[in-house]
């Protein structure tokens, strides 16, 4: 038999879709591809909600039990694993609305806010590792934020071998270091531009090319992250002492500024009284 | 440090109050009363100061805080300039602009120093 | 196509191992007619396009690898963790035509397996690499669909096969449900059932013929991901 272009392309687009007959979905379309499988929205006859399924040709072993294992406000709900009457494996689980974060940053999104969402995902990181578990392929289409704020992080546990340029820690293994590598990526992937220094050296020192010299854990490069926004010293960089004195500066700016009035008042007056 | 407000207020005031009174050095018609007018000072920073500190136990809000200690220092600048005659008048400029600042300057740090007591819920 | 490499490939649900586990349970003829049936077509035409040559002398440099070049520990030298099984038997049908380049070397093996003239297809604008990809999607088809026919013989569901050959299979324009239901005196339900039917069926003779050359859960999900559009 030969098949002619147009029929094979046909075949290629009609099988490819779920059948979920049989299953209490009700499929709607599809949403995206990513990693291993590709993602369709669905609705949930039975809890009448609408849900995100991602069906894989086959399971890979303990990816559902996994995710299903973290549950953590950043990490998106699992409701069901299955299979397909046709064969291949389902997982259903939150559909997030929202923007990934590639699309999130050219929403020119407050630093502040940017800053926020490196915070969640730390401390969603920071929890999964707290429970022996590695993300592995932490980058920015694998983050999205939702409606009202909500960040989630999706794709755990997926031993991405190709790796993401950018992303992917130099050094071959893959261990908290490496996800800290990660995350110092993500977080240079979100500063503006011209970056603030001090935030600039904490995603350098995240993604420092000798595993030993990143933070030694994901709370480590939290705090040091809050130093910023806090105004103090940020133990990544060795700040030149003008710098010091003009953050020394903001963060009295009030006090300063009384005492200054208080010295103009005393001259002003002390002057005034000889005219 | 952990220091009560209260007696964080009327030591900062003290110590406010006797150098702002200290600066009358600075001027000779007043140099040889400057005992009197350190003592005064002092007085005024640590009412002040208590009254402040009180103000930010009920009141945790910073621009209140130095509005309240700026009208406290205004007001008993005032009275003490009432009280006293330096080359036949009334040195109301000389005494309460400075001390209308002084007040800020207290009202604004009463509310940021200090263990809060009472007034924060215990856990 | 041959029967003889269609083999016991229509038995529903299958039970086809993977590439690794055939290779490694000692089968490895099976393997090797699994590969053949599949990476003929796609092989013969890389080598005419890559290497610019005719008809006649790509048939023989195909044959030649399939016979000499698959050896045992072909299978066993393959790194999953490297490249696909696909890009590793390209590469090492590009290493073969090499080193038969200046050899004059014609064997003519005959023999067990036997093939099907291939046509000549107009000259394309595409690369050998991507004209590989495309003979191997629709070898896999191809190879997929005699299946499917096939076991609709056994299970006596010709009506099925020949709803989903008039639909799905049209060249040009489709009949409508409707046209489908009155042609064949059944309810159009009963036509989006069929069609329903025979998709997942030939889906899973897809699956089958990928997962037969390919190394593992990993390699399967990421192959079947180039299968469909």
């Amino acid at each position: 038999m030969d098949l002619g272009d147009s029929v094979l392309d046909h075949l290629r687009q009609v099988a490819a879709l779920p059948d979920l007959a049989g299953t209490h979905y009700e499929l709607e379309c599809e949403i995206g591809r990513g990693g291993m499988g590709v993602v369709y929205a669905a609705r949930d006859r039975e809890l009448d909600r609408r849900v995100a399924l991602k069906v894989l040709e086959v399971a890979l072993a303990g990816e559902a039990q996994l995710i299903a294992k973290l549950e953590h406000p950043a990490v998106v709900p699992i409701y069901e694993a299955g299979t397909l009457p046709d064969g291949r494996a389902f997982y259903a689980m939150k559909l997030v609305t929202g923007l990934r974060l590639d699309g999130y940053v050219a929403g020119l999104a407050s630093l502040a806010k940017r800053l926020e969402v490196i915070r969640r995902v730390g401390e969603a990181l920071a929890f999964a590792h707290a429970r022996g578990f590695i993300h592995r392929d932490l980058k920015p289409q694998n983050v999205m934020v939702g409606e009202f704020g909500e960040v989630y992080v999706m794709d755990w546990g997926v031993d991405a071998v190709a790796g993401t340029p950018g992303f992917r820690a130099p050094d071959a293994r893959l261990d908290r270091r490496s996800d800290i590598y990660a995350l110092g990526g993500l977080l240079q992937f979100l500063l503006p531009v011209p970056p603030p220094p001090a935030l600039q050296a904490i995603a350098a020192k995240a993604m420092s090319a000798d595993p030993a010299a990143r933070y030694s854990d994901v709370a480590a490069f939290l705090l040091d992250m809050e130093r910023f926004q806090e105004g103090l010293a940020v133990e990544a960089w060795a700040e030149p002492w003008w710098h010091r004195l003009r953050r020394y500066g903001a963060r009295n700016a009030v006090l300063l500024w009384l005492l200054a009035a208080y010295a103009a008042v005393k001259f002003l007056l002390f002057f005034l009284r000889n005219l | 440090m952990t220091m009560n407000k209260i007696l964080a207020g009327v030591l900062l005031g003290l110590v406010l109050g006797a150098l702002d009174g200290g600066t009358a050095w600075f001027y000779p018609e007043a140099r040889p009363l400057i005992t009197g007018i350190l003592v005064g000072s002092s007085f005024k920073g640590m009412v002040v100061g208590l009254l402040s500190a009180w103000f930010a136990r009920k009141v945790q809000s910073t621009a209140w805080g130095i509005t309240v200690g700026a009208g406290l220092g205004l007001l008993f600048a005032f009275l003490v300039a009432a009280n006293d005659t330096l080359n036949g008048r009334h040195p109301y400029l000389e005494i309460m602009v400075p001390g209308f600042v002084v007040g800020a300057i207290i009202g604004f740090v009463t509310q940021r120093v200090g263990t809060p007591g009472t007034a924060v819920k215990e856990q | 196509m041959d029967t003889a490499i269609g083999g016991a490939y229509h038995r529903f649900p299958s039970t086809r191992l993977s590439l690794v586990e055939a290779a490694a349970t000692g089968l490895p003829n099976e393997a090797l007619e699994r590969v053949i049936a599949l990476y003929w077509k796609p092989v013969y035409r890389f080598i005419r396009l890559k290497f610019r040559k005719d008809n006649e002398d790509a048939k023989d440099l195909t044959q030649g690898f399939f016979t000499t070049a698959l050896e045992r520990d072909f299978f066993a030298r393959f790194d999953p963790g490297k490249a696909s099984f696909r890009t590793y038997l390209r590469m090492a049908v590009e290493r073969f035509a090499q080193n038969q380049y200046a050899a004059a070397n014609r064997q003519k093996r005959g023999g067990d397996i036997e093939f099907e003239p291939v046509d000549e297809r107009a000259a394309t604008t595409e690369s050998p690499e991507q004209a590989f990809e495309r003979e191997w999607q629709r070898q896999l088809f191809a190879l997929s669909l005699d299946d499917l026919r096939a076991h609709c013989e056994e299970c006596g569901k010709q009506l099925h096969y020949r709803i989903f050959e008039a639909y799905d299979l049209a060249e040009g324009e489709r009949p409508s449900y409707a046209d489908l239901a009155a042609r064949h005196g059944i309810p159009e339900t009963a036509v989006t059932n069929h069609l329903a039917w025979a998709r997942r069926t030939l889906r899973g003779f897809v699956t089958d013929r990928v997962r037969g050359t390919t190394s593992g859960p990993r390699e399967l999900n990421e192959e079947m991901r180039r299968v469909w559009i």
